[in-house]
């Protein structure tokens, strides 16, 4: 079903619960893996994945339409998962590194990396970086967003987020070669 | 020696390699959000009118239950009582009382007490006094000089 038709449907009170469950069956497994990239933990994911849908329940009303309905959910879930992480951050006192080492803790402990070393280095690389250029990473090498849509789910400019790309690769290979030598 | 990484010739994975969620549990996320919103969905019947109000209306609204609260607790509260001034109240003790509190309480008038009462003599009628002022003079002059107590 398109967007507009789910709006129109949304709109409609006898409808509501009808679009609303056809919009979380459309979006939910996007939202998901978008946040389980961010906090790994499948736990933590599922809470945020039923936040974020909770949120757009609460202002799907007021939605303007300004970026496409894609974009707009992305972005409530990419906020949420931003406070969620800093939250942690301050609740238990970590300086950054430490959240990323939980992190690579709980990827450790998962045993799809078993036996594929470089996707296991590449994994602890990523949960290496700043949360923020982490979700520019993730927005373009896993989801292979544009960066203009890029642009509108993080509210950063275009140049800034190809920069941020940038680093974090780099950043990602020189770790890689330097636990590899 | 190793070929260094580089991220461009590495296999991209649709996902990372993280472990799938439990399942079914796609199935039956859209049903627990529904129990969620439909729980948390405030009740039609007491909110619903005021909704359907415009901004400007429920602002307006807002404003004069402000103010209706403050005039309802000013109009309500008791009003205060206004104690009476210390002259007003020493004026119904009668002399008799007075001269009882003097002798029975430690504080004592001294002659320096009497020195600083010519402000408050000056206002004392003239008839009050049973004595001309060569009299009184005559029966200050008579005092010892050293305090002493009445």
């Amino acid at each position: 079903m398109e967007d507009q038709e789910i709006l129109a449907k949304f709109r409609d009170p006898a409808a509501r619960n009808v679009a609303f469950n056809q919009l979380v069956r459309k979006y939910q497994s996007k939202v998901y893996w978008h946040v389980r990239k961010m906090v790994v933990d499948h736990d933590d994911a599922d809470d945020l994945t039923q936040d974020v849908f909770i949120k757009v329940w609460n202002h799907l009303e007021n939605f303007r339409q300004d970026a496409s309905l894609f974009t707009w959910i992305y972005r409530i879930a990419t906020n949420e998962c931003l406070s969620f992480l800093g939250s942690k951050r301050r609740k238990f006192f970590l300086p950054l590194n430490d959240v990323g080492a939980e992190l690579t803790a709980k990827i450790e402990a998962d045993e799809s990396l078993a036996g594929d070393e470089v996707e296991f280095k590449l994994q602890k690389a990523i949960l290496r970086l700043p949360d923020k250029q982490r979700l520019v990473f993730n927005l373009r090498y896993y989801d292979e967003m544009p960066y203009e849509q890029m642009a509108e789910v993080t509210g950063t400019s275009v140049g800034a987020l190809k920069a941020s790309y940038h680093h974090a690769a780099k950043k990602i290979e020189q770790y890689i070669n330097s636990i590899t030598d | 020696m190793n070929k260094p990484f580089r991220l461009d010739e590495h296999r991209r994975r649709p996902q990372p390699p993280l472990a799938p969620p439990p399942d079914r549990y796609f199935e039956q996320l859209p049903t627990r959000l529904m129990q969620r919103v439909q729980t948390s969905a405030p009740s039609p019947a007491a909110w619903g009118w005021l909704s359907a109000l415009s901004a400007p209306v429920r602002t307006a609204l807002a404003s004069g239950v402000v103010l209706g609260g403050f005039a309802a607790s000013f109009l309500l509260s008791p009003p205060a009582t206004i104690q009476p001034v210390a002259t007003a109240s020493l004026a119904q003790v009668s002399r008799e009382e007075m001269v009882q509190y003097l002798l029975a309480s430690d504080q004592r008038v001294t002659l320096t007490d009497l020195a600083e009462l010519p402000g408050a003599a000056q206002s004392v009628p003239a008839g009050t006094l049973q004595a001309s002022p060569d009299e009184l003079q005559d029966l200050l002059d008579t005092q010892p000089t050293e305090e002493t107590y009445l």
